[in-house]
């Protein structure tokens, strides 16, 4: 509150009026969230628009440049790579929405409820997440699909994600369960049970589409880098991180094959980063 | 001091010690011994208490001499990149701390933050390559030191043109941890009271930035030390298998790959330590810093 009366808030770092920050904020958000029905839609009508199925080989002339006939150009087996970073946007988009509502369970709400666990196990689980959110999450999924298997990467994914978001909800659980109305709550003999309920609702409510919009940024960049290094998608059910990953070989003189499916996955990741409203350079 | 110390200390030992546990059940998986994995799993952590960290599947030899061949190319691209990603982020976050030119500068930070590391670093090699036709050049592991002794210029480009681009890679994301770090605690710092009370007391702007602010801003850089860190892991474990640098991150990934536990644990158990160690001299860093420099 200033000298005038009028209330600030910040939009990154510099203060402004709150209602202009709260207006930006809401702004840059719904920005995020439109990108990603838009990525969605397509998802929806990948088959349709896409002019070639999925892996199909010689559609023109091996590594042809982009054209009106190809846009995104062909690639070293003559695949139209406009067709096959449609599937491989789909099978992306599909896996990293279950990678994120495994991330969404087993981190966010399982942290949250955690908090008012019995005999302060909760505690002890807050312990053991905190020790595998030590280890970078790539290496978390690594090693679980070198446990199982392959076809295991988007479950990977979402548990990779999940103990740092299991941290985040955790703590954040542990104010709300410290704070006044929790106080009041207690004092006028209302239930364990009906307050952790009550939270619930309103943790809902307010924090659902960030914690979910950061949770499939954080699985999208995982799933796809573990594609990348050999231990996601398996062809020939190719991912947009499998796509770069096969164009490796070829992409110093053809830049098509590489560039196009990586525009796509930063637009993915750049979505969720804005619906989420994460601060610039932010972990997801 | 002394006691925050210890708790910090403490919540490390703690971690370190879960992070054992971790390796030990890593460790024993798959083994075809007799006993049940629990039993497997004890064993596993008696002999890390003595030191022994299992064979190496595929090599035969320890995984430890595996792992100690490997780390120091690890930490060289880690340090280098750090060293990076404090010359990028430093002076970007304080600048951007400021708010106005962070509006500006947002929408690229964002783009920047949201591209993936492997695909920043094929962007870095197609740019090396194609635009400025120069193409990188393979993991050397001569010494930077001997050839600055020896006076040797070549070995020495070769040595920086050969982190060049891995450190660039791993620099630019550990950047973006410390800017963020810089950033928030800048902001925090500048908005503080006490300065606008130590200026009506007549202290000259400079002195207060010097005496009270820079220590309250390095002291938020520390507290955030564990997260700079776990990005700069992060980063390497993919910057070195795009650039084929033989560091830590690549044997756990062909560990993994091949089911060789007793070294893909190992690998876990050093990079989760280096982690927690960071996390501890950053709070107790922090804390110092800020001690020191309480507002009057």
């Amino acid at each position: 509150m200033s000298a005038t009366g009028k209330t600030y808030g910040k939009i990154s770092g510099e203060a402004v009026p709150l209602e202009r920050a709260t207006r930006l904020r809401a702004a840059i958000r719904a920005a995020g969230l439109i990108g990603l029905a838009l990525i969605a839609v397509i998802v929806g009508f990948a088959d349709a628009i896409a002019r070639a199925p999925a892996d199909a080989a010689l559609v023109g002339q091996p590594l042809m440049a982009p054209s009106i006939a190809f846009p995104f150009g062909t690639d070293v087996l003559g695949r139209d790579v406009l067709s096959e970073t449609l599937h491989a946007l789909s099978v992306t988009i599909s896996e990293a929405a279950l990678a994120m509502i495994i991330a969404i369970l087993v981190g966010g709400l399982f942290g949250f409820v955690a908090t008012r666990l019995p005999w302060r196990s909760g505690y002890v689980m807050r312990w053991a997440a905190g020790i595998f959110a030590s280890v970078p999450s790539l290496l978390l999924a690594i090693l679980l699909v070198g446990l199982s298997d392959r076809s295991f990467a988007p479950i990977a994914a979402g548990l990779a994600a999940a103990p740092f978001a299991f941290c985040r909800a955790f703590d954040r659980a542990r104010a709300l369960a410290r704070s006044q109305h929790a106080e009041y709550a207690r004092a006028s003999g209302i239930p364990a049970m009906m307050l952790l309920r009550r939270d619930l609702a309103y943790e809902f409510r307010d924090m659902f589409i960030g914690v979910a919009a950061r949770a499939l940024a954080a699985v999208t960049i995982t799933l796809s880098t573990l594609s990348f290094l050999g231990f996601g998608a398996v062809p020939p059910r190719r991912d947009l991180g499998l796509m770069i990953a096969a164009s490796r070989s070829v992409y110093l003189e053809a830049w098509w094959t590489a560039a196009f499916p990586a525009l796509v996955l930063l637009l993915i990741i750049l979505c969720a980063r804005l619906a989420a409203a994460l601060e610039e350079g932010e972990r997801p | 001091m002394g006691r925050f110390g210890l708790w910090q200390a403490g919540q490390m030992l703690l971690g370190l010690f879960g992070a054992v546990l971790l390796a030990a059940a890593v460790g024993a998986y798959g083994h075809d011994g007799a006993g049940s994995f629990l039993s497997v799993v004890m064993a596993r952590l008696v002999a890390m208490g003595h030191g022994d960290f299992g064979i190496s599947v595929l090599a035969g030899t320890p995984a430890w001499n595996q792992l100690a061949a490997r780390l120091p190319a690890t930490l060289s691209l880690a340090g280098t990149g750090a060293l990076v990603a404090f010359i990028i982020g430093g002076p970007l976050g304080l600048v951007l701390g400021a708010g106005r030119w962070l509006r500006a500068a947002a929408p690229l930070i964002q783009i920047v933050a949201a591209l993936p590391v492997f695909c920043a670093s094929l962007l870095l090699v197609w740019l090396a390559a194609i635009v400025f036709h120069w193409p990188h050049p393979p993991y050397t592991d001569a010494s930077l030191l001997s050839a600055l002794l020896h006076q040797d210029t070549k070995a020495l480009s070769d040595i920086l043109w050969a982190y060049a681009l891995p450190a660039l890679t791993v620099g630019a994301a550990g950047a973006a941890a410390v800017q963020l770090a810089l950033r928030r605690a800048a902001a925090e710092a500048m908005d503080a009271p006490y300065r606008k009370g130590l200026r009506l007391l007549g202290l000259p702007a400079l002195e207060i930035d010097r005496l009270y602010l820079a220590p309250q801003i390095l002291a938020g850089l520390l507290a955030h030390l564990g997260e700079i860190v776990l990005a700069l892991l992060s980063a390497t474990a993919i910057v070195e298998w795009v650039f084929d640098w033989p560091g830590a991150a690549v044997l756990f990934v062909k560990a993994a790959a091949l089911h060789d536990w007793p070294v893909a644990a190992l690998v876990l158990l050093v990079f989760a330590a280096i982690k927690l160690v960071a996390d501890f001299a950053g709070a107790v860093g922090a804390r110092a810093l800020a001690g020191e420099s309480a507002a009057p």
